[in-house]
């Protein structure tokens, strides 16, 4: 198994939709165990490389291997090893928050013994143990959040995709998602991914990343950008950086699909 | 094995919401057993079981592209596992859900209208369902991996699953339509399914014409075909990203 010491390996990776061209040539490493911030605005092609890399996406361009698996060759082994969080749930909304589990370690092929206990313990960590048989439907928002990273977490993957977790939490889910993401990278190896449009969320990051209209604008560490642009703050980083607006969509690619 | 557990959990989320087809059709069967003379109500029903095996299997499919369906899709995609473990997964979700509910409707159809099947008619009967299901199960599985959004739902019931019906022999038996209506009907895998029925429910009737009008064989090898090469379509379907993936993802939606 190579894997070695880095989680993600992307050379000139790059998708196109058509004619938009939403990623163009990125470069780019993750170490195992690191926590690695990707910023960008709108339609920058955050999310479009996290599919990318999650294998939910063929490249077009370019090579990319996660956890020592080439993703255009060995999606399969890629997917074992990673799990994804994102904004839409990806829970079945008539079966109950224990259903749910259940199901989701049939498909990631956990034998019984290992899922049960596993599943217990989740429903405790993440306080769903008394809606254990509710239908996720019933659930609010922030439990859905939890029951969704729950799920992604289940395996016990090395790499962990986070894209945009903390998009329509109230403020309070949102600090417990922050508690939670802290005390899994105290506790393990895990290596995040977390894509992410509030850019003081990538303050704690070892690494940061920022594209641009497909194109990587910046990369390093949070105190190295911040010294490069003379400015403090990553948000500051983040405006000086990208030539326009946070909210406003590139007028060059105005339908840009993805983030 | 995989897909076994899967189509299970696929199914329990889809059975609750369609159950209640399966009163919409046994409803439908005593409307009609009011109907008409009971010659024509006794040809109708192999038909009007080839019309809950259609919106069984069929909507069943093409649930996949729905919000509600969103979700478990989006984890079916997460996994590892291979879109064509998806695609026959949920093929055999609808083809679980099209037999369960002709099944229901035959049982009470068929006294309804006095028909009672030979035990090799029976057998026939519910081969043929089950198969009609599958093949008109992937093919809408087909049809979903190629539909961007649900709002080409009516375009679909308008353009495909009302001229399947009509084209089918359900009403009528299909010389007497015009020929080039004929060459249609040879398309259409509900065709092959309702004149299955017809050879299993209606033997003794086939000296009056109202019998199966193609042979079991070639019903058979028609249906089985139909299975095949909506099955192999929609596995890369599913995995081609401007299809499902981008319904399922909808991350140009913010």
């Amino acid at each position: 198994m190579t894997g070695g010491a880095v989680a993600i390996e992307a050379h000139g990776l790059g998708k196109d939709f058509g004619s938009i061209r939403a990623l163009d040539s990125l470069d780019l490493e993750v170490g195992e165990a690191e926590f690695f911030g990707f910023l960008g605005p709108n339609g920058a092609g955050k999310t479009t490389t996290v599919h990318l890399l999650a294998t939910l996406l063929r490249p077009s361009r370019g090579i990319a291997s996660v956890c020592g698996h080439d993703v255009a060759r060995e999606s399969l082994a890629v997917r074992r090893s990673i799990g994804l969080v994102f904004q839409e749930t990806t829970l079945d909304r008539d079966l109950s928050v224990e259903e749910n589990l259940r199901f989701a370690a049939q498909l990631w092929d956990l034998p019984g013994r290992m899922a049960r206990p596993r599943i217990e313990q989740l429903l405790q960590q993440f306080g769903l143990l008394d809606r254990r048989r509710s239908p996720v439907r019933t659930l609010s928002s922030g439990m859905r959040r939890a029951l969704d990273i729950a799920r992604g977490i289940l395996h016990q993957p090395r790499l962990l995709f986070l894209d945009e977790p903390t998009a329509g939490l109230d403020p309070r889910a949102r600090r417990s998602l922050w508690e939670f993401i802290q005390g899994l990278r105290a506790s393990s190896g895990v290596t995040l991914f977390l894509t992410t449009h509030y850019v003081e969320e990538a303050e704690p990051c070892d690494r940061v990343a920022l594209l641009d209209r497909g194109r990587l604008a910046a990369l390093g560490t949070p105190e190295a950008l911040k010294r490069a642009a003379g400015v403090g703050s990553l948000e500051e980083v983040f405006l000086t950086s990208t030539a326009h607006p946070l909210d406003e969509a590139s007028p060059a690619s105005p339908a840009q699909p993805g983030g | 094995m995989r897909f076994l557990r899967q189509r299970g959990r696929v199914l329990s989320s889809v059975v609750r919401p369609f159950v209640w087809l399966v009163f919409a059709g046994t409803g439908f069967a005593a409307v009609f057993a009011g109907a008409a003379q009971l010659d024509y109500r006794r040809y109708m029903a192999p038909g009007l079981l080839g019309m809950v095996v259609m919106f069984g299997a069929f909507l069943a499919s093409l649930s996949t592209v729905t919000d509600r369906e969103a979700g478990v899709l989006r984890m079916l995609l997460a996994a590892p596992i291979h879109r064509r473990t998806i695609a026959v997964g949920k093929a055999l979700a609808a083809t679980l859900l099209g037999t369960v509910q002709a099944l229901a409707v035959a049982l009470i159809l068929l006294p309804a209208v006095q028909l009672w099947p030979t035990p090799a008619g029976a057998l026939l009967a519910v081969g043929a369902i089950v198969l009609t299901s599958f093949a008109i199960g992937a093919l809408g599985l087909m049809l979903a991996a190629i539909m961007r959004s649900i709002e080409n739902f009516a375009g679909v019931m308008n353009f495909v699953v009302f001229p399947m019906l009509f084209l089918s022999g359900a009403l009528y038996p299909v010389r007497h339509l015009h020929r080039a209506l004929q060459a249609l009907a040879f398309l259409n895998p509900l065709a092959y399914g309702v004149d299955l029925l017809k050879h299993a429910l209606l033997a003794g009737w086939a000296a009056a014409g109202y019998g199966g009008e193609i042979s079991v064989k070639l019903d058979l090898v028609a249906l089985v075909a139909f299975a095949i090469v909506g099955l192999a379509a929609a596995a890369p379907l599913l995995a081609r990203e401007g299809g499902i993936t981008r319904v399922a993802f909808r991350e140009e939606r913010r």
